[in-house]
């Protein structure tokens, strides 16, 4: 798995290349809790090239939108964990799990920025 | 019918030994890979295989064994019939199934809580899930994928005229020629033979024999109304897969689906 950030002027931006398992969910998690460490609570994943995603994973993007959702901001300052293009077999796994309805889920990075 | 393969019959089982470690996710995953293109599963079977066995060993890892103390897990995939048959043997806690929570799979984001995710996700993406355990043996999981056969695989022979004491083996002699050779599914299209006697129907039942002697699959299609009249006169109805057209017998094959 490799993580691209870029840092916007109010959302981070992170494109996820590969594969997203048990053994690199870690990482993802601990990017995550820094930015919102940093007070950083508005996320884009850009998933248009993450290959695989198994249930670690799924596990690490629910906790991550719960927490960015609990900040309690202004409501124009809430957070939230949206996600940017879902390929076929990464949009199979959220269907069969019922993580579709879960996401806010935009085409493009540019539509999931706008959005906040 | 769906895009795959027949698997070759005589491939050996192969097995791998790892450590229960997340690292060994990636050699397991190589393993699985050569499983799923040595049996010529499918693009999207295969991801599903994938999936299905990194789920259960993430669980032998994470829950099987303390993270300080991993054992090993033994895996195991094989050809049985038309299934890809793979096993995960460890040694660790006890795991039984039932103690799993289901999965919520509805909950608003605020209430949703990710746990039986893996185990939901390999009874959906493959076609068996069992567990066992016992003190020696430790937790044995057995999953299996059907295998689909691709129409290619299926040899159609298409038989005419009458089929009686005189014709019959010539007619049959190409089927016994392709079965020799090893073609293990045959389709016999009868929609051109006008007559079949006794000795036409010893032989095709031969062939039947034959075939299933080799894990195989004999199937008849399109038979004329007389014709199908000796099939439920000698009650071999029962004995053959008789089919309306040749793409429902096509469709029929590598489902499992065994004569007794």
């Amino acid at each position: 798995m490799e993580i691209q950030h870029k840092r916007l002027h109010r959302v981070d931006l992170l494109a996820i290349r590969g594969r997203l398992d048990a053994a690199n969910a870690p990482d993802l998690k601990q990017l995550l809790e820094e930015l919102f460490d940093q007070g950083r609570y508005r996320i884009v994943l850009d998933l248009e090239h993450l290959e695989y995603v198994a249930s670690p994973g799924l596990r690490v993007l629910i906790e991550a939108r719960k927490r960015a959702r609990d900040r309690k901001l202004s409501d124009l300052e809430g957070g939230d964990v949206r996600i940017a293009n879902l390929p076929p077999r990464i949009k199979e796994v959220f269907d069969l799990t019922g993580f579709t309805s879960l996401f806010e889920i935009f085409p493009d990075p540019v539509e999931a920025v706008g959005s906040y | 019918m769906q895009v795959c393969y027949v698997p070759e019959p005589d491939i050996a089982m192969q097995s791998l030994k790892v450590s229960a470690t997340l690292s060994s996710l990636a050699l397991i995953s190589d393993f699985i890979s050569n499983a799923t293109t040595s049996v010529g599963l499918d693009e999207h079977a295969a991801w599903q295989v994938q999936l299905a066995v990194d789920e259960a060993a993430t669980n032998i890892i994470q829950h099987g064994y303390d993270a300080d103390n991993p054992g090993q897990i033994e895996l195991t995939w094989d050809v049985d019939g038309v299934n890809l048959v793979v096993t995960l043997r460890d040694f660790g806690r006890r795991f039984n199934p039932f103690d799993v929570p289901p999965p919520d799979l509805v909950s608003p984001l605020e209430e949703r809580q990710p746990g039986g995710l893996g185990l939901y996700l390999m009874s959906r993406l493959m076609d068996d899930v069992a567990f066992s355990f016992d003190d020696v043996n430790g937790n044995l999981l057995t999953m299996t994928k059907r295998l689909r056969l691709l129409a290619g695989a299926v040899r159609v022979f298409a038989l005419s005229g009458r089929i009686d004491a005189v014709t019959t083996a010539a007619a049959l002699e190409p089927i016994y020629a392709a079965v020799e050779d090893g073609n293990r599914y045959v389709l016999i299209n009868m929609a051109e033979v006008s007559f079949l006697s006794s000795s036409g129907l010893r032989a095709l039942l031969l062939v039947r024999k034959h075939l299933l002697a080799r894990d195989g699959e004999l199937r008849l299609c399109s038979l004329q109304p007389q014709v199908y009249e000796v099939f439920v006169l000698t009650g071999f109805t029962q004995v053959f897969s008789l089919h309306v057209s040749q793409d429902d017998a096509l469709a029929a094959f590598g489902q499992g689906a065994r004569e007794p």
